[in-house]
């Protein structure tokens, strides 16, 4: 089965590790628990009939005090950039983190979702700063982890642009 | 208007003028233009016909093939179903090819796996074998108990040295499971989430410390596992090993990952996340599966030879002593059964020792003494014995004798159930014996009629007093000395009787004397005259078939009422007894 890999990242608490649990096992806890390091997940999906293994790597979310390890990037077929609609900066964090992935491993499929549209009306995410991120060339979600809205949706569009998306030869 | 374009334009007006320029013209532009000529030939030809030609497309298909698959997989996306299709109808129409064309691979692979199966499952269970009925084996088998484990493994877990339980064979950059091995047993947990902790965890470690590249995490420790991680260019290979492999064994993941290495340098490098490709990467791993066992000691050869050899001895000993001890007891038995007085009424042996049970009469034999003689221990036989009467004849006369205590003159005989007294005895035990003789167990009738109640010392008595007195010079009895003589020979019929009925004879001794007077010579002769004289007369009264007489000369000294020294004209008589059958004399005269 082909397996690809997969990176979870995102600012400090914008649900990484909780949309990876509705993905992997269609639970959400309310229950914050930070992640330290990396967890490492798998699940299988199928695109266009065939089966693909993601192995996700849900790193730990990025703050002021630590940055993402440029070496869990590596050998990355995609990513999912995490914003939290509630915290404006965590789209700083994402275009940051972006950019980090494109330095350390050149340009590969990815998605970014807004997480928290549960709480729509808390959110500090307006539509002009969305529409940035459209500009900037990103496919933008929005869903829930809390509500299971538009996570398997986010997996399963990643995945199809992996399995489509040209193998480059490595240097 | 048709024209021929190979033909020149002709201007001349003679027709034979004309025709050999033209030849001509023609044979120089042939000369001149025939390869340029052909070519346009095949130009026109293509023009003519548009359709792709097969050879044209034959040339550049491997070409076109290589190029397109670098650049995507669509190429074989679109080539799979016809590949599939078609594989299955070749293996439809004729399976026999395929089986042909995959068994040289497929052979050695599944031997292989057999192989490797039989052996894991012979040594699991010679190792089970060897340790059951050990004196450890017996404690493992408690502990196997204990915690609920199977005693295979607790057995495997306690002699195990080194095990390489489980080889990852991992893609360096992406972290991803290109192939997994498994020894039997061994507890597998999502090979490939733990492929991609592995390698976020060599991250990490890196990151941490600042090491380059190059530098790499070798190795940790969990518990009794140990993962030992060799680097590749491309990959990595990580081993989880139970207990403590010798340095060697890195050789071995080395040699096994240069390998891979060396056979999928294309596919490592071209890697897209299929691991497909790796497959065949099976043999070198499971090579890496490492395992050895403590071996327990074994004992010498000569060591085993004299631990046999003691055994034999041992088992011979005991053997023989076994045998010859139940030699003894059946002896008993024997002895026991045929002894009078005794029945033995239940034997066993049993594992503390024998047991008797039976009857004894007070008078048999004692068991016991019978027991040492026969060469057993006593102490090692539990006897019962309850009493009772043997009407065994022996035992019933030596009951008779024990009962009645008969004096020495008196013999008791048993004939049947009839106890007969003869001899002599005194009146009043002959008289007690009577009344006590038919109450004695095994006697019914009592007889003495052979029995004499007078006192034989009185009768020799009678007849040693006996003194037969002569004439001066005469041998010839007289008739009142014969009146004596009739007393005596009355006591000797009595005494002949009694000493008969006692298994004895009388031995009747005639002595005769002389007075001192006249020659010597002449008075020996006289003596022995005398002598005979009594003789002849005692023979005439039947004095019984029991009684034999001597005569001899009696000599002074021992005449009766002689002072020594003067003699006496008599003959004496002196009657002694002697046994009948033994010759010995049981009554001095």
């Amino acid at each position: 089965m082909m397996q690809k890999k997969v990176c979870m990242l995102g600012g400090f608490a914008v649900g990484k590790t909780s949309l990876v649990r509705r993905f992997m096992t269609n639970v959400f806890s309310d229950h914050y628990q930070t992640t330290i390091g990396v967890t490492v997940e798998k699940k299988s999906v199928s695109v266009d009939n065939r089966d693909v293994m993601l192995m996700l790597w849900d790193l730990y979310g990025e703050d002021e005090l630590q940055r993402v390890r440029e070496s869990y990037l590596r050998g990355s077929s995609g990513y999912i950039l995490v914003m939290d609609g509630t915290r404006k900066a965590t789209v700083d964090t994402a275009i940051a983190l972006q950019q980090t992935v494109v330095r350390t491993i050149g340009t590969v499929p990815f998605v970014s979702i807004i997480n928290k549209s549960d709480r729509r009306a808390d959110w500090e995410i307006d539509e002009g700063a969305i529409e940035q991120l459209r500009e900037r060339g990103w496919t933008v979600l929005f869903g829930s982890a809390k509500l299971g809205q538009g996570v398997e949706e986010l997996f399963a569009l990643l995945a199809t642009q992996m399995v489509s998306a040209p193998v480059l030869p490595r240097e | 208007m048709s024209t021929d374009p190979h033909r020149p334009h002709r201007d001349s007006p003679s027709s034979e003028g004309l025709t050999s320029v033209d030849e001509d013209w023609t044979q120089l532009r042939t000369l001149l233009l025939s390869p340029e000529q052909t070519q346009l030939d095949e130009l026109r030809e293509r023009l003519d016909n548009r359709g792709v030609q097969p050879r044209e497309i034959s040339r550049v298909l491997p070409e076109a093939f290589a190029m397109r698959g670098e650049t995507d997989q669509h190429l074989s996306n679109v080539l799979t179903p016809y590949v599939e299709n078609g594989f299955v109808a070749a293996v439809r129409k004729s399976p026999r090819a395929i089986v042909d064309a995959i068994a040289p691979i497929m052979g050695p692979a599944i031997r292989q796996a057999i192989a490797r199966a039989l052996q894991s499952m012979t040594q699991s269970f010679n190792r089970s074998l060897d340790e059951s009925l050990s004196l450890r084996g017996l404690h493992w088998r408690l502990e196997a108990w204990r915690t609920g484990r199977p005693f295979a493994e607790v057995v495997l877990l306690h002699t195990l040295r080194y095990r390489v339980e489980q080889a990852f064979f991992i893609h360096r950059e992406t972290g991803l499971l290109l192939h997994h091995v498994a020894a039997e047993g061994a507890v597998v947990q999502d090979q490939h989430v733990l492929s991609g902790m592995l390698t976020a965890i060599q991250n990490y470690v890196r990151d941490s410390f600042g090491a380059s590249q190059d530098q790499t995490l070798d190795q940790f420790q969990v518990g009794d596992w140990t993962v030992w991680i060799e680097q590749g260019s491309e990959a990595y290979l990580a081993g989880v090993i139970r207990g403590t492999p010798p340095a060697t064994l890195r050789e071995d993941f080395r040699d096994a990952l240069d390998r891979i290495h060396a056979e999928h340098a294309d596919a490592l490098t071209h890697f897209d996340g299929d691991p497909a490709p790796f497959k065949t990467t099976q043999t070198y791993l499971e090579s890496c599966l490492h395992a050895h066992y403590e071996s327990p000691p074994r004992p010498s050869a000569l060591k085993l030879w004299i631990l046999g050899g003691a055994g034999i001895l041992l088992l011979s000993w005991w053997g023989a002593t076994a045998y010859q001890i139940h030699a003894r007891w059946s002896n008993l038995l024997a002895e026991l059964g045929a002894e009078p007085g005794i029945v033995v009424t239940m034997a066993k042996s049993t594992l503390r020792g024998y047991r008797l049970e039976g009857l004894r009469d007070p008078l048999a034999k004692d068991p016991s003494a019978m027991v040492i003689e026969a060469g057993l221990e006593p102490s090692g036989i539990k006897a019962v014995w309850s009493p009772y009467y043997s009407l065994d004849p022996q035992l019933v006369e030596t009951r008779a004798q024990s009962m009645l205590q008969p004096p020495r003159t008196v013999k008791l005989d048993l004939e049947g159930d009839t106890l007969v007294a003869t001899g002599s005895a005194p009146i009043d035990w002959a008289r007690e014996t009577k009344r006590l003789a038919p109450l004695i167990p095994g006697i019914a009738h009592y007889r003495d009629e052979g029995l004499v109640t007078a006192p034989i010392p009185d009768l020799l008595e009678r007849v040693n007093r006996t003194v037969v007195h002569f004439r001066s010079g005469s041998s010839a009895v007289e008739p009142s000395e014969r009146a004596v003589l009739g007393v005596v020979s009355a006591a000797l019929r009595e005494l002949d009787q009694a000493a008969s009925q006692s298994g004895q004879r009388v031995v009747l001794e005639i002595l005769g004397s002389t007075d001192e007077t006249g020659p010597v010579i002449r008075n020996i002769r006289l003596s022995k005259e005398r002598a005979e004289a009594v003789r002849s007369v005692l023979e005439g009264q039947e004095l019984g078939g029991g009684t034999t007489m001597t005569t001899d000369i009696l000599r002074s000294s021992k005449i009766p009422g002689s002072q020594g020294g003067s003699g006496a004209r008599i003959a004496i008589v002196r009657a002694s007894l002697t046994a009948t059958s033994r010759g010995n004399e049981t009554t001095p005269p």
